[in-house]
């Protein structure tokens, strides 16, 4: 039954966000709509871990915790990007950037983009799975390049080229998988219900070049290295509150459609196979983002580059494979989607005071914006794993692993990664935190539905930490769980 | 019967190669697209299954009417240059084509999934997919890279109809729409980066860097 409301209440906003003349009063209702919508994310994750998986309307729906997990972290995000668009949005038409008008077209396409995500996780044939994921690159699309610049248009241009173009080779991966279906004899089918209990009868070596495709073709949305080009350019372009749902989310649901196929694969060839290629894969992306996060001029750019930096670790902690890594690559699904939302609404208010992307440019940003300033701080420490907070524990539980396998090379040239990007990170962001404010530069007003999104996230930034010391075997058992799905 | 219809969806994808000017590589997206149809109509007409009259018919309206017509009407109404501009001329693109083709025999026949004519046809898909990279690679203007992505569409479409047997019925209107859907938004961004730019060459959109 909460399914229905999770994708119910996009749907009626949809339908609802050009026909109100009054943008303010709708954003309030956008908001309101991902609250109930984000409650009812936590009822069905609940749900399912207690009382187990669930099938709805005929198979087409399938619910197993890790859907209910991913649709919990998108809702997550949704509400906060709801919640921070009403003061953006508003500022935008003061600034004249937009008009009242264009501020429907936002909220139609927003609504429109949450909805094909949330989607994502609850559907049961992998076709669908493929139909939803390219929907989120034409819908994406339209938000990437809103402003109609000369560089928007160009990131929205690459943007969907480059993912069309990965997403035709996912396809010709699905459509390997259900071959290798056929030829064990099977009936033809796509569900994945269907599919994984019989998944260790399959061909191997067909699923071994059905999940190469997979790989590439999924990796290239999910951002990881060597077929990220079209991310930097993206997300930097991106109107910020969807900045912080495609590096927050939309990169998670690419992520989970590799794992679903991963998950046949595991079962079918062996874990060494999946393993090797998710580290490699994993790896390259710490290291170039690593590289590019050292130069980057660019603040929207280092941010971006830094998504490229986590996805990497998630792929590199669901390589790893044991039940640890894979609990911090879950847990590290939920708070890089949290953190980096924290971070990219930092940056879209101080690049819309500054009116500059260019971090040489940007100054004194404690002095401007005092309350961003400070969340932007935190949370620059919480996204390079500074202890108290929740990044940390994650990338510990998957270097702990890394450990206990006995890949010290592995490990350690994660930590070197890792421990150059801190710096990089401090260097950058010191900068633009302190010093002098430039000249003519007033403090400015920082909208009430802004700070709530912030603190929101801040919250939900130390959260875990702290429920890990009260809660740390619950946390175990759902993870478990997840593990199970 | 299936063997010709093949032949010419492969001739084709070479005369889309070959193609210097938007118009002409449009038409030759409609040739194979109709060829398409033909495949699949014999198809069902051999194994009596009335989803795949279905799915050709979808073809023929969607791939042979509908984009083309799209894709003409922003050709007009953007009014540049139609040159495609060739990164390598005709002459070499045609002998790389060639080669493809062989590649991906050479590969049909190193994984074989079934007799008969199942062999050239997952030749004749893979270089099709081939040859859909090949142009979104080397020719300039924005034109080619959607109908280097259709082509490519075209050849995962051959692959899974008549090497694999199809996918679920509803998968495959899904994925046609999708398609549809997605030409549409590319004219649109076509028609943008043309009124912001003046041009449509994607070599030169290299504003964002680094």
């Amino acid at each position: 039954m909460e399914i229905f409301i999770i994708l119910g209440i996009p749907l009626f906003l949809v339908a609802t966000a050009l026909f109100t003349g009054r943008q303010r009063f709708f954003g309030i209702a956008n908001c309101l709509g991902y609250l109930v919508v984000l409650f009812e994310a936590v009822l069905l994750f609940k749900k399912i871990i207690l009382s187990g998986n669930l099938k709805l309307w005929g198979d087409f729906i399938y619910l197993d915790p890790l859907s209910g997990f991913f649709i919990l972290v998108i809702s997550i995000v949704a509400f906060a990007a709801a919640l921070y668009s009403i003061g953006y949005v508003r500022r935008d038409i003061e600034q004249g950037l937009i008009s009242e008008r264009k501020a429907g077209v936002y909220y139609l396409f927003f609504n429109l983009f949450c909805l094909s995500m949330l989607f994502v996780p609850a559907v049961n044939n992998l076709g669908m799975l493929w139909v939803t994921i390219e929907m989120t690159t034409l819908i994406s699309a339209f938000l990437v390049g809103f402003y109609n610049s000369k560089e928007s248009v160009e990131a929205a241009w690459k943007y969907i080229i480059i993912c069309s173009v990965g997403i035709v080779l996912a396809l010709l991966g699905t459509i390997l998988f259900s071959c290798a279906f056929s030829v064990a004899g099977l009936s033809k089918s796509l569900n994945w219900s269907d599919m994984f209990p019989v998944a260790h009868i399959l061909d191997k070596n067909i699923l071994k070049v059905a999940f190469i495709f997979i790989l590439v073709g999924y990796g290239t949305k999910a951002g990881l290295a060597p077929m990220h080009t079209w991310l930097p350019d993206a997300h930097s372009q991106a109107v910020a509150p969807v900045s912080a749902l495609l590096s927050g989310v939309l990169l998670k649901t690419a992520i989970y459609a590799i794992l679903r196929f991963g998950l046949i694969v595991i079962k079918g060839v062996g874990l060494a196979y999946f393993s090797n290629l998710m580290i490699i894969l994993g790896m390259i992306s710490l290291g170039l983002a690593c590289g590019f996060i050292l130069v980057q001029k660019d603040l929207k750019r280092l941010l971006a580059y830094s998504s490229i930096e986590h996805v990497g670790i998630i792929a590199v902690g669901f390589g790893l494979g044991s039940p640890l890594a894979v609990a911090g690559a879950f847990l590290h699904v939920f708070n890089h989607a949290i953190v980096k939302s924290l971070m990219f609404f930092g940056a879209g208010n101080i690049v819309s005071l500054y009116g500059k992307h260019n971090i040489n440019a940007i100054r004194g940003v404690l002095k401007a914006l005092p309350f961003t300033g400070i969340m932007v701080l935190m949370g620059c420490f919480a996204l390079t794993g500074f202890p108290p907070f929740s990044v940390f524990i994650s990338e510990f539980l998957i270097l702990i692993t890394a450990f206990v396998n006995g890949s010290y090379l592995m490990a350690g040239l994660m930590l070197l990664f890792l421990s150059v990007i801190f710096g990089a990170f401090i260097h950058h962001f010191g900068k633009m935190l302190f010093g002098n404010l430039p000249k003519n530069m007033l403090t400015a007003h920082e909208p009430l539905s802004e700070k709530l999104a912030l603190l929101f996230l801040f919250f939900l930034t130390c959260a875990p930490g702290i429920a890990l010391i009260f809660k740390g075997k619950d946390l175990l058992w759902i993870a478990q769980r997840l593990l199970q799905g | 019967m299936h063997e010709p219809v093949l032949l010419l969806i492969l001739v084709a994808s070479y005369l889309m190669v070959v193609a210097k000017r938007v118009p002409a590589l449009i038409s030759s997206f409609r040739y194979q697209s109709f060829f398409l149809f033909l495949m699949t109509m014999i198809s069902g007409f051999e194994e009596r299954h009335p989803a795949l009259y279905l799915v050709a018919m979808l073809i023929l309206v969607l791939k042979v009417f509908v984009i083309p017509y799209v894709l003409n009407l922003i050709a007009k109404r953007i009014n540049v240059d139609e040159n495609l501009g060739l990164f390598v001329n005709a002459q070499l693109s045609l002998i790389i084509a060639l080669l493809f083709t062989y590649c991906a025999w050479v590969f049909s026949g190193l994984i074989m999934f079934g007799q008969d004519y199942k062999l050239f046809a997952m030749t004749v898909a893979f270089s099709v997919i081939f040859t859909g990279a090949f142009l979104m690679i080397f020719r300039m203007k924005a034109f080619a890279q959607v109908a280097g992505l259709l082509v490519m569409e075209n050849g995962v479409f051959l692959f899974a109809s008549f090497v694999l047997g199809g996918m679920p019925f509803f998968v495959e209107i899904a994925i046609f729409l999708d398609v549809f859907v997605s030409v549409i938004i590319m004219g649109l961004f076509v028609y943008r980066i043309n009124k912001l730019f003046t041009h449509i060459d994607v070599n030169k959109l290299s504003r964002l860097k680094g």
